[in-house]
Parts: structure tokens; sequence; C-alpha cells
């Protein structure tokens, strides 16, 4: 990385984190819709 | 094993969008690694750059889902098929979560490119009306309990959200805006080096992959609830 680029990595490690725990956290709602569908 | 009944039908529907969004999670990590790893730092913006890779295939997931909602609709209010009143309902939900996406990585790379988490400009505000258009199209599907109004009103407000959809792509053209110009979905070729293109395309397959499968789980978790309702009126 050439010096005079901007230090930015917490937005990166922000918007990553966040993502993720989006998504998993709607695909975890879903999945535990779905088994406790099949517990029944 | 499940049985044969119409919950169990359902139920393998759901199953399976499961299945493929599952698949299309542990490709996202795939995707995080070649991104983070993999593709190099853009000497202007720096490390926060990388948050495009994430950004704009939510974003195409978010505004392919709110398309494919007008459609359904249109094609409901002529055909009244209950299953395009279903993939609708499921459409708009998975909508929603790229949105949620897209409007939280948006603002955290425009901090530090920027220097500011909003702005009320065309792209950011049409983009955060289509979202809120879309949670009161949920809320007014959860409000309406006769099946046949509730798909009839939630069409007109699915048609009229899918119709915000080219606005949002054009505004960059149509208003004077901060939000960066379309870099590949425009009339000349995309102005990208290959390394980030590459990375941009597979992440935005993953993003449609997920899309699919979480529509998917979602159509049938409805379907699942028809069939109950069904079993407990003929009982």
């Amino acid at each position: 990385m050439p010096p005079e680029t901007p230090q930015n990595g917490e937005y990166l490690v922000a918007a990553y984190v966040i993502t993720a725990a989006i998504l998993m956290g709607y695909w975890v709602r879903l999945w535990s819709r779905v088994k406790g569908v099949r517990g029944k | 094993m499940i049985p044969a009944s119409p919950e169990g039908d359902a139920l393998r529907v759901a199953q399976r969008g499961i299945w493929i969004s599952a698949v299309a999670l542990v490709a996202l990590a795939g995707v995080f690694v070649l991104a983070l790893a993999f593709t190099p730092v853009e000497a202007r913006q720096g490390l926060a750059q990388k948050i495009f890779y994430l950004h704009v295939p939510a974003a195409w997931a978010a505004l392919l889902a709110f398309s494919l909602v007008g459609i359904a609709s249109v094609l409901y209010l002529w055909l009244k098929d209950p299953r395009l009143d279903r993939f609708a309902a499921a459409s708009a939900e998975v909508g929603v979560v790229f949105s949620a996406v897209m409007l939280t990585t948006g603002p955290i790379w425009a901090k530090p490119i920027w220097g500011t988490w909003w702005t009320w400009d065309a792209r950011l505000t049409l983009t955060l009306f289509v979202f809120f258009l879309f949670v009161g199209y949920l809320a007014l599907r959860a409000a309406v309990h006769d099946a046949a109004e509730r798909a009839r009103f939630s069409a007109v407000v699915g048609i009229l959200g899918m119709l915000l959809v080219p606005f949002v792509h054009l505004s960059v053209y149509l208003f004077r805006t901060l939000h960066p110009q379309p870099i590949v979905l425009k009339p000349s070729a995309p102005s990208l080096p290959p390394e980030m293109l590459t990375t941009l395309l597979v992440s935005t397959l993953v993003f449609t992959v997920l899309y699919v499968g979480l529509v998917t789980a979602r159509y049938g978790l409805v379907l699942v609830d028809e069939a109950r309702e069904a079993a407990r009126d003929a009982a």
C-alpha cells in the first residue's frame, strides 16, 4: 500500500461485520422457523 | 423423513431454500477472503473502498427483489394466481433485508470518503424512500387478514415500489449527486481493473444465489402457514 493511501481499515471491518450479522441473522431466523415446523 | 402432505411439501420447499442460502453464505465467506486478501487496495480510498464489494451486490439484490415484487404483482392482478402473491411477499421481505445491508454499508463507506455518514442527495434519499415503502408493504400485509384483499392491496403498493427502481438507478444521471456514477451497469464498458471487476462479479453472483435461497425458504414458510390454516378450516 503506498504511504499516502488513507488508513481507514476500521470502516472496512465495521461494514463486513454488519453485513455478516444482518444476513446470518435473517438466515438463522428462517432456519429456526423451519426447525420449529419440523419439531411439531 | 417428512410425511407426504401439503404441509410436508411446503416444508421441503423451505428446507431447500435454507440449504441454498446456507451454501451461498459459505460462498459469501469466500467473497470476504477474496475481497480482503486477493483484491488490490485502491490508492486514493484505501481499505474502505473494499466495502464496495458488499454494498454494490447488496444494492443489486435489493433492487432485483423489488423489481420482481412489482412484476409478480402485475401478473397477480392479471392472473389471480396465489403463487405470484406468495412470491411477491417473500421477495419483498428479502429485499428489505438486502436494503438494510445497502443502507448500512453505504454510510460506513461515506464517512471516511465523503467526510459525512449521510447526505440528502437524490440517490440516497430515493433509496431510503424505497426501503420505507417496502417496510410499509410488509406492514400492510401483516395488517390485512382477508387473503384476497391483502394480495390485491399489496400488489398495488408493490407495483408503485417497482416504478421507483429505475429512478434509483438513473438518479445519478438525472440529478446532481455526490454518489458515484455506475461503473458496470452503464452504456460503455466497465471502468474497473480486472481483479476488482472479478471480485465484484463473484460477489454479485453470490448475493443473487443468496437471494434465490432466502426467497425459496420464505416462500416455503408462507406455504406451511397456508397448509396449516387449510387443515384447521377442514377440521
